[in-house]
């Protein structure tokens, strides 16, 4: 199957339309700290679990970057009451799911949920606490796992429109930023069972923990079982959150060498915002106007106007710490010049012409109409919803309020949020390509290149 | 329907009833299907052609893909960029796909949009313009996405060799996006006679399922739809693939970090009576890390990173496509043992009822799940009236997947999995030395 175009962007209504709300839910804190969110969402006859224990890629240590990850792995791989086996005969058996990050993406939690049919909810229920609360980490599962892990990082770089997230990730953060070490096969080989153990004893505790249960369920059975279960855990310390660190600076370039790639994939990023930033509903704006959907800027220049890619978008980051505004698409070798000063020509015109107002009313139009499918409309998107208010601490008025809130947006705000982070310069590139005939047209990009093939281990950083 | 283990029902699972979705067809022959959903206030209008890379020969292969994207780029009423230009300012996106038996159109729009979602459909359907220029950057935009999906994606590289190989006669020999010769020489005459062929309401179904009133969106597809002139359906395949005599094997040479493997089996169309047999046998073999082929080749031998089966739909037999990636400095010949002595234990006795009872339970519930979102409706009734014949089949799927039963599932194993019947296609990394 072939989709018309691969863009993971988008955000929505009519003028007539009122304000989305958030359906009703009850927030419990527990003496050991742990909130527990219930929503309750009658018609479809199933359940799920959202737990989030906070700390996610910001808990990983630099040298061992995926810990967090590979510890929630392992999270079914054996507890004091289960094999590894037995869990999985037990979660197959209810045709029930258990999903766990990667921990590639800048992440402030670890996320665990499983969803399972409303007859299931206490198996369920027990299924996932043992897991998240109890486990075993026996020594044969780890580095079982660890080493899958290594394989598995080392098969991502033959899908070069995987990877360069990953060079991009690493490159622009720098090791040192919490963001910056996104898991490789030499970080995920360092992992061992007591690193882990330590990991789960630090970092899973009622202060750190956020469980959502969401869907078709009668709360008020619900509330005790799931208190029980959670309630038990040892409230622990909270995470510490790492300071705000110093992004890189700009005008560098990360080429990464693919000898038999026949097409060039790059990322052009800056500096952008924080999830509580005042700007955000601005910039979502202007973001879906310059690279958030079919129409965008970007991608009317790149693909609908020149047929030079299959699509350009741009990323408006959003994690607790500011995160970048990149831009992604690919083109073919001959034409990765053309590509990236198209790129570099809408940005600039951008932030030199602004945006008109009648792009700003069609803006607002489709960040609110594609919202409701996008956030609302199923129990575990709205589990997604609570799951970020709790953790970036925002009020249910991130929901109740959006509406009102994009329709306040002026055109003055809009155009001055893009000159002050649509910047031209002091850009950071990752190109992925065959090196040989793009070196020359790369680095007339930044005054500072850096060459890296895509089989030497690890993403941009020097190896320690 | 009873659940002989648990002796619990999914029924009350059901989100809706057949008699929930109202059924029309139009006079220039267009079946409509609308199912009324209040949830949000959102609407998913999906629209079916049944017209895929089966209906191309060669030298035009990948038409109809490149057909999916041409459907963007302007009508009499609506022109160049203005699909999308309208829908995006009033709240909607979209996007579509294509498959070796349909294209379809997928639109998500606020309630407010339906009439203009049914004027530029009607629009694009009558009166699609073919401006050359805009053909020749089109062009571009296919190729760069065969570079991505295909040349530069080892996965894609592999499934088309896999394809070639295991189909000789039949047009699911080439791939939906079509060869890269192909892909540079359509002409124009080739993209009005595949337009006039395929783009007609008689070859078409039309699903909205969403937060819209039945009768007003009747009236509305009465309005703008029913006037488009109804055209001579494609011709019928004729060509029917013979049957595979022997092992076939296909390999790829590649800059890769690790291999890949694909077992490919001939397998029946959609609609043949095993397709619920052949979904149990799929699921107990692969299906989560209790599943057979997990359990052996990822977590016992630990020969392979991944292990994964796909049937995709189709209108005519189709193939049980295994997946697996072996690990690191693991031969894959050895990871391809493994599997097959699996293959050959599941036709030899009969699952247990243990097992048979899981794979059931994780099909039901992976099939609701299905049917969470109006999007996923509108998908999933059109492929039961496109692929199967009737959309109230999707209410008849808990039905048939309980009717399966051990001896069933033995037996499609041991009719299907077999050695004659099978193509290997093996990526093999390549180095330095042996380019």
């Amino acid at each position: 199957m072939l989709a018309r175009y691969g863009l993971g962007l988008a955000v929505v209504a009519s003028a007539s339309w009122g304000q989305v709300k958030l359906p009703p839910y009850t927030r419990e804190v527990l003496p050991n700290g742990a909130v527990v969110y219930l929503m309750t969402r009658p018609g479809v006859s199933l359940v799920g679990f959202r737990i989030l224990v906070r700390g996610g890629q910001e808990s990983d240590p630099p040298d061992r970057g995926g810990l967090a990850s590979v510890t929630a792995q392992l999270l079914r791989k054996g507890s004091s009451r289960r094999t590894a086996d037995q869990f999985s005969d037990e979660l197959d058996f209810l045709g029930g799911t258990f999903q766990t990050d990667l921990g590639f993406g800048p992440s402030s939690a670890t996320t665990i949920s499983g969803e399972f049919l409303k007859k299931d909810f206490d198996r369920g229920l027990d299924l996932i606490a043992d897991a998240v609360l109890h486990p075993a980490f026996p020594d044969a599962e780890v580095q079982k796992l660890v080493a899958q892990r290594v394989d598995a990082a080392k098969s991502i770089k033959d899908n070069p429109n995987a990877a360069i997230n990953s060079y991009f990730q690493s490159f622009f953060f720098g090791s040192w930023h919490p963001y910056g070490h996104p898991p490789d096969e030499v970080t995920l080989a360092r992992i061992k069972r007591q690193d882990v153990v330590d990991y789960h004893q630090r970092v899973y505790c009622g202060r750190n923990l956020v469980v959502i249960a969401s869907g078709d369920f009668d709360p008020s059975a619900a509330e005790p079982k799931i208190r029980d279960a959670f309630g038990a855990a040892p409230a622990g310390t909270a995470f510490a959150w790492p300071a705000q660190a110093q992004l890189k600076s700009g005008g560098q370039l990360l080429l990464v060498d693919k000898p038999d790639a026949t097409q060039t994939y790059f990322y052009i990023g800056q500096p952008g915002i924080d999830r509580k930033n005042p700007d955000r509903v601005t910039l979502q704006l202007v973001n879906t106007l310059f690279g958030g959907r079919f129409t965008s800027m970007l991608n009317d220049e790149l693909r609908i106007s020149s047929g030079l890619t299959y699509g350009a978008g741009c990323q408006l980051q959003q994690p607790r710490l500011p995160g970048g505004i990149v831009i992604t698409t690919f083109t073919k070798t001959e034409t990765t010049a053309k590509a990236v000063d198209m790129a570099l020509d809408v940005l600039k015109r951008l932030g030199e012409k602004g945006i008109s107002s009648e792009q700003l009313a069609s803006a607002k139009a489709y960040v609110k109409g594609t919202y409701p499918t996008q956030r609302l409309e199923t129990s575990d998107q709205l589990a997604v919803v609570l799951g970020e208010l709790e953790l970036y601490g925002l009020g249910k008025d991130e929901v109740d309020d959006l509406f009102s809130r994009i329709d306040a947006v002026t055109l003055e705000q809009a155009n001055a949020a893009a000159r002050k982070y649509y910047r031209a310069e002091n850009l950071t590139f990752v190109l992925l390509g065959n090196a040989s005939k793009i070196r020359e047209a790369a680095a007339r990009y930044a005054p500072q290149v850096r060459e890296v093939s895509i089989n030497q281990a690890g993403w941009s950083a020097m190896q320690n | 329907m009873r659940l002989p283990v648990t002796g619990l029902c999914f029924c009350a699972l059901l989100i809706a009833q057949p008699a929930d979705v109202r059924t029309a067809t139009l006079a220039n022959g267009m079946k409509v299907l609308v199912q009324e959903d209040h949830n949000i206030p959102n609407v998913a209008m999906y629209f079916f052609f049944r017209i895929g890379s089966r209906n191309e020969h060669p030298g035009t292969t990948g038409l109809s893909h490149f057909f999916e994207h041409m459907m963007f780029n302007g009508a009499k009423k609506y022109g160049p960029k203005e699909f999308d230009n309208q829908m995006e300012k009033n709240g909607g996106n979209n996007n579509a796909y294509t498959t070796a038996d349909t294209t379809v159109y997928t639109d998500w729009f606020p309630r407010s949009a339906l009439e203009l979602m049914m004027d530029m459909e009607s629009d694009r359907i009558r009166d699609l313009s073919f401006d050359p220029k805009i053909i020749e950057s089109e062009r571009g935009v296919v190729y760069s996405e065969r570079r991505t999906s295909v040349d530069n994606n080892n996965f894609g590289v592999l499934y088309e060799q896999l394809h070639a190989s295991a189909f000789i006669a039949h047009p699911y020999h080439w791939p939906v996006i079509g060869w890269p010769s192909d892909i540079e020489s359509w002409t124009m005459d080739d993209l009005k006679a595949h337009f006039r062929m395929g783009y007609a309401p008689n070859n078409c179904v039309m699903v909205v399922v969403g937060d819209v009133s039945t009768a007003e969106t009747l009236d509305l597809a009465r309005k703008y739809l029913e006037p488009v002139a109804r055209q001579e359906p494609p011709p019928p395949v004729r060509t029917t693939e013979p049957a595979q005599l022997g092992e076939r094997r296909v390999e790829v040479r590649k800059a890769a970090q690790l291999p890949i493997e694909m077992v490919a089996y001939h397998t029946p169309e959609s609609r043949h009576s095993d397709d619920a047999p052949l979904d149990v046998l799929e699921t107990a073999l692969v299906h989560g890390q209790a599943s057979r082929l997990y359990r052996r080749l990822v977590d016992k031998d630990q020969f392979a990173l991944s292990v994964n089966a796909f049937r995709q739909n189709s209108l005519d037999p189709g193939l049980l496509v295994f997946n697996l990636q072996p690990r690191a400095g693991v031969e894959p010949a050895r990871a391809e043992k493994a599997l097959f002595e699996e293959l050959e234990r599941v036709g030899k006795e009969p699952l247990p009822d243990q097992e048979l009872r899981k794979a059931k339970n994780q099909l039901l519930a992976d099939h609701y799940r299905a049917l969470k979102t109006i999007a996923g409706r509108a998908n999933l009734l059109g492929v039961y009236e496109v692929y199967y014949g009737d959309y109230k089949k999707l209410y008849a799927v808990e039905a048939a997947i309980e009717a399966v039963t051990a001896a069933d599932v033995q037996r499609v194993a041991r009719q299907y999995l077999s050695e004659k019947n099978r193509t290997v296609a093996t990526l093999i990394p390549e180095t330095k030395e042996s380019r």
